[in-house]
């Protein structure tokens, strides 16, 4: 009875539900105390697993379902119709879906675009629809992350402000200064200067773009943010490589990417983009295909080859895509000499091409195997081989002898192998 | 006022609904319903294998003490299971082998979660504010505790004055995460009436749900009388995604648990239609149902499922096979006769002496099983991937030349077979073995084994050269690809020798039809070696000379499946069957 008075006391009068509230636990807690005591005295009897039988008491069930009437009568608030009109737009539908994900906490964008929702209503499977709302999901929350960091940076710079505002009442006083605060302007034509060197002197590097029929838009896309990696560690180096992109089709989809992402900066980059192939390019002895698929590993760095690289992310398994491109061109292969020198443990030995930049990079300026590994991810193995003491001695003689002469003998051998402690 | 009849409504139910539930065909609802359970489920099986056998004790028996025997073999004393008596393919022949060489279990057992023990009893509301103040974690505590006690299995009543609890907390209002998770221990334990409470509850607050509680609503609801609403349950879902074969599955079930034949056979089409392949559960259903159905069209419709079988290669399960046995012997007129059997070397079947169909491929498959392979295998669109142009035009012409060969062996799997011995001289073994058979050989190998000294010596090679014709490929190029083209090529006497499954190269064919194409002509034509030692007589596993697949011959049946018992790989086909024959052919 009490139940159905509330209940129709709800409906009808809905802005005062509030102040039922109290009413209802109260009458609650005193169905409660029945039930306990009801408990109480029928311990003795083991307790029944179905309660919906014969046997269970009264009190018991109102105690029980109470919880279900109020959820029944909470409703009129929003939606009444129930489940679903027949006719509804998928979208409406796929939204509401989402929505009710959210609520059992499941990794759903909290706000979704018509767009998204296409895409969504287009995947094949339900697994790919999850993955890609996992993915909207992560983009979602760091960009939320982003913000309120940009927030807060914002609030400690108006503190700070105020608080130098604070200090600086006194007048400033001019002080002498040999430069003026440019430094990023500078470096930045330094490096340009650099790069117009490498254009006219600099040592090839080719990134070989071929594979764009090979990899799906996200793949491509993580392509192009490698390949500005590259470009932009080669570009800061001290002797930079003269980076070539061959085979880049112009208007293709590796093409326009690339001047999406560059923007205008793109006809001013010192780097050669063609459409020609670099066996139109070079002598083909000169080519050296690096692939990890290649049964040639590689020893030295040899500063009179072209290296090409392939820019190729390859997450669908289509293994020796690039080997038998280097077949058909007939290019000598090579691969890093990653098992030599590293405790390989996961992972592919495929690296990503700014690894491979910051390789060859320090290979070419160095020429240490050591040196130059230390690029590879430091997940991917646990830990330098120990190469063989002789051996080691041997490169170290070399190199003493070729470099370093003026330096005296200790100081450079302890402070060699304390490097390769550290790395070991 | 509208809650007060329904409320009065529900009441009825109780009554009606749970008994049915209870009491009629329990017996099939907790094989479907704790599938998820394993433990619970092989016990279940071993009761239903029991409680069958009481009828037909003969053919029975044999086959549980079988079956215990294996179930022990596995627990207890891994080795002395005979590998000899099966062949590369058969069910569980691959877990044997890796018991062979037992990898080192050293798996901890995950640690205890949580510090809250599960009540046992319902509890009331200080009790439940008691429990929240020990529980320490991150997590919410009510979503916490309410998925804690589905995966336990808590009673209903004990959720429920969880619910009343978080209700009486939140004004009333039960979350929905929590709300699902009691709504799953109440189809758990088939508590209908309540999974009609959440339902209407649901359908008030909600407009519309996701697919997790659509399908726990579908599944509850399915023994209700109100099963026809699952099937709106159903159409919601469909607007957002396909439904799962599971969400089929329990509405292909509902109806025909209400006798809605035609309802039943109209999903299972749908279902067809859609590219989902069915639950074996699914198939079996139509099957237990049609023991009390006498009709011809539904008899055509359950040999069709059969035919389904054949086509995609799928095997029932053990007591999916009883149930095909059981609706075949309840056929009236036709005195059909059901045993469970295996069949012999020789592809005839121990319970009726047929034989088996062949192994082979006929002529048309076989033609297009060998475009399939140059094509997709050995070219693949790119012919440098897997070998050069030059290399694949020496090899065609190197096999049009010569006449077909008998065997075709893989000289660097072969010779790799004993890791401590020289690889030339075991391959020289080999072949020298068969030489003397007086087979026309040839060995694939690649160019590395002429040039290496130690490990391949130059007389042996020269002497494997006398007695076999070789090809060598490059030592980039992969060698597996020519294997088979070159198998193929000689022709459906053709066997090949190595011990590599070959489960890269039929992924690249392009079609599961193709692949099973595939995989039948590999049952027929592989050899692999099983000598554990290099100085024996070589000897080759068994080779099938029958096609493991679900046939007839009109007035007979013959259908492989899968014993509860036996962990079979995707690559292995089962070796128990059953025999339904027509007895009047017999007298």
């Amino acid at each position: 009875m009490s139940v159905f008075l509330k209940m129709s006391v709800s409906v009808t009068l809905r802005p005062f539900a509030r102040f039922l509230v109290p009413f209802t636990l109260h009458r609650k807690r005193r169905n409660l105390c029945s039930t306990l005591l009801h408990r109480c005295m029928s311990s003795k009897i083991p307790a029944v697993p179905c309660p919906n039988k014969e046997g269970t008491s009264a009190p018991e069930q109102l105690e029980l379902d109470g919880w279900k009437a109020t959820m029944k009568s909470s409703v009129q608030e929003a939606i009444s119709t129930g489940f679903s009109d027949k006719d509804e737009d998928p979208l409406v539908a796929t939204r509401e879906l989402i929505e009710m994900w959210r609520l059992l906490g499941r990794e759903v964008p909290e706000h979704i675009t018509e767009e998204e929702l296409k895409t969504i209503i287009e995947c094949p499977s339900k697994s790919s629809k999850k993955k890609y709302l996992k993915y909207l999901f992560i983009k979602e929350n760091l960009k939320k992350a982003r913000q309120i960091k940009k927030e807060m940076k914002a609030a400690a710079r108006e503190e700070a402000k105020n608080v130098k505002l604070l200090e600086t009442t006194e007048e400033d006083k001019p002080q002498n200064f040999l430069f003026l605060r440019l430094w990023n302007k500078n470096i930045n034509s330094a490096m340009g200067w650099k790069g117009a060197q490498a254009m006219q002197f600099g040592q090839p590097l080719v990134f070989d773009m071929i594979y764009d029929n090979y990899m799906k838009p996200k793949e491509l896309q993580n392509a192009v943010s490698q390949l500005l990696e590259s470009e932009g560690c080669n570009r800061r180096n001290i002797d930079p490589f003269h980076i070539y992109f061959c085979n880049l089709k112009i208007n293709g989809a590796y093409h326009r990417e690339l001047v999406k992402r560059y923007g205008e900066k793109w006809d001013k980059l010192f780097l050669t983009a063609t459409e020609k192939s670099y066996v139109d390019l070079f002598p083909k002895d000169d080519i050296i295909y690096l692939t990890a698929d290649s049964p040639n590993v590689m020893t030295t760095f040899r500063h009179d080859k072209i290296y090409v690289v392939g820019s190729f992310i390859d997450k669908a398994m289509q293994p020796g895509t690039s080997l038998a491109n280097a077949k058909r061109l007939k290019l000598a292969t090579e691969c890093l000499p990653l098992d030599k020198y590293l405790h390989w443990d996961a992972g592919t030995k495929n690296l990503t091409l700014d690894q491979m930049m910051r390789i060859l990079l320090r290979l070419k300026n160095s020429g240490s195997w050591e040196e130059a590994l230390k690029f590879v991810p430091r997940r991917k193995h646990s830990g330098y081989l120990q190469v063989s003491q002789q051996s080691r001695d041997f490169v170290n003689k070399v190199k003493k002898a070729k470099t370093f002469n003026s330096f005296p003998k200790g100081s450079l051998n302890v402070h060699k192998r304390d490097n390769l402690n550290e790395k070991i | 006022m509208a809650f007060c009849m329904s409320g009065i409504r529900s009441f009825p139910k109780l009554w009606e609904s749970n008994p049915y539930a209870g009491l009629r065909p329990r017996h099939s609802y907790i094989s479907l319903f704790l599938t998820n359970c394993v433990g619970i489920r092989n016990d279940h099986r071993w009761f239903s294998l029991k409680a069958m056998s009481a009828q037909n004790t003969k053919a029975m028996n044999p086959l549980i003490a079988r079956g215990r025997h294996l179930w022990k073999a596995n627990e207890g004393n891994k080795k002395q299971v005979p590998l000899e008596s099966s062949h590369l393919f058969a069910a569980g022949a691959a877990e044997k082998r890796s018991q062979r060489n037992p990898p080192n279990k050293d798996r901890a057992m995950p640690p205890v979660k949580g510090t809250i023990q599960l009540p046992k009893q319902p509890l009331n509301l200080e009790e439940w504010d008691k429990l929240k103040e020990d529980f320490k974690g991150k997590t919410n505590f009510e979503i916490w505790i309410s998925s804690q006690m589905a995966e336990c299995h808590s009673s209903v009543d004990v959720a429920k004055s969880l619910l009343a609890w978080v209700a009486a907390k939140n004004n009333g209002i039960v979350g929905y995460g929590v709300l699902l998770k009691y709504l799953y221990l109440c189809v758990i334990h088939q508590q209908t009436s309540e999974v009609i409470d959440v339902y209407e509850i649901m359908k008030a607050r909600y407009k519309r749900l996701e697919t997790g509680g659509y399908s726990l609503l579908i599944r509850g609801l399915i023994h209700s009388d109100r099963w026809r609403e699952a099937l709106l349950l159903l159409e919601n879902i469909k607007k957002v995604m396909i439904p799962s074969k599971k969400n089929y599955n329990d509405c292909i079930q509902g109806a025909l648990l209400h006798q809605d034949v035609t309802t039943a056979w109209n999903l299972y089409q749908e279902l067809l239609d859609q590219g989902v392949s069915p639950m074996l559960e699914t198939l079996q259903a139509f099957f237990d149902f049609g023991k009390d159905v006498k009709d011809d069209h539904y008899s055509k419709k359950l040999l069709d499922i059969l035919l389904y079988l054949r086509n995609n290669q799928l095997y029932p399960g053990e007591s999916f096979a009883h149930s095909i046995k059981t609706w075949f012997e309840s056929v009236p007129g036709k005195q059909w006769k059901g045993q469970f059997t295996t069949i012999q070397e020789s592809g005839q079947c121990l319970g009726c002496g047929k034989a088996m169909e062949s192994i082979h491929l006929s002529p048309d498959e076989y033609e297009f099983l060998k475009t399939k392979i140059m094509r997709d295998v050995i070219d693949g669109g790119d012919q440098y991937r897997k070998t050069t142009p030059q290399e694949l035009q020496r090899f065609e012409n190197f096999v049009k030349s010569r006449p077909p060969f008998d065997i075709v062996i893989d000289g660097l799997n072969v010779a790799k077979m004993f890791p401590k011995a020289r690889e030339s001289q075991v391959l020289l073994g080999v072949v020298s073995q068969l030489a003397k058979q007086n087979l026309r050989l040839l060995v694939l190998g690649r160019k590395h084994m002429l040039t290496q000294r130690s490990r391949w010596t130059k007389d042996e090679m020269e002497k494997i050269r006398k007695q076999a014709s070789c090809f060598f490929a490059d030592d980039i190029s992969e060698d597996d690809p020519f294997l088979l083209y070159a198998t193929l090529h000689s022709g459906n006497h053709c066997k090949f020798i190595t011990k590599d499954l070959m489960r890269d190269h039929k992924a690249c064919l392009p079609d599961a039809k193709t692949q099973r194409l595939f995989f039948k002509w590999q049952q027929g034509h592989q050899l692999a070696i099983m000598n554990r030692f290099p100085a024996s007589k070589i000897t080759f596993q068994r080779i099938l000379s029958y096609d493991t697949v679900v046939q007839t011959t009109g007035d007979s049946w013959h259908i492989p499946y899968d014993e509860d018992l036996v962990k079979r790989y995707s690559y292995e086909v089962p070796t128990k069957w059953l025999c339904l024959h027509q007895k009047h052919k017999d007298t």
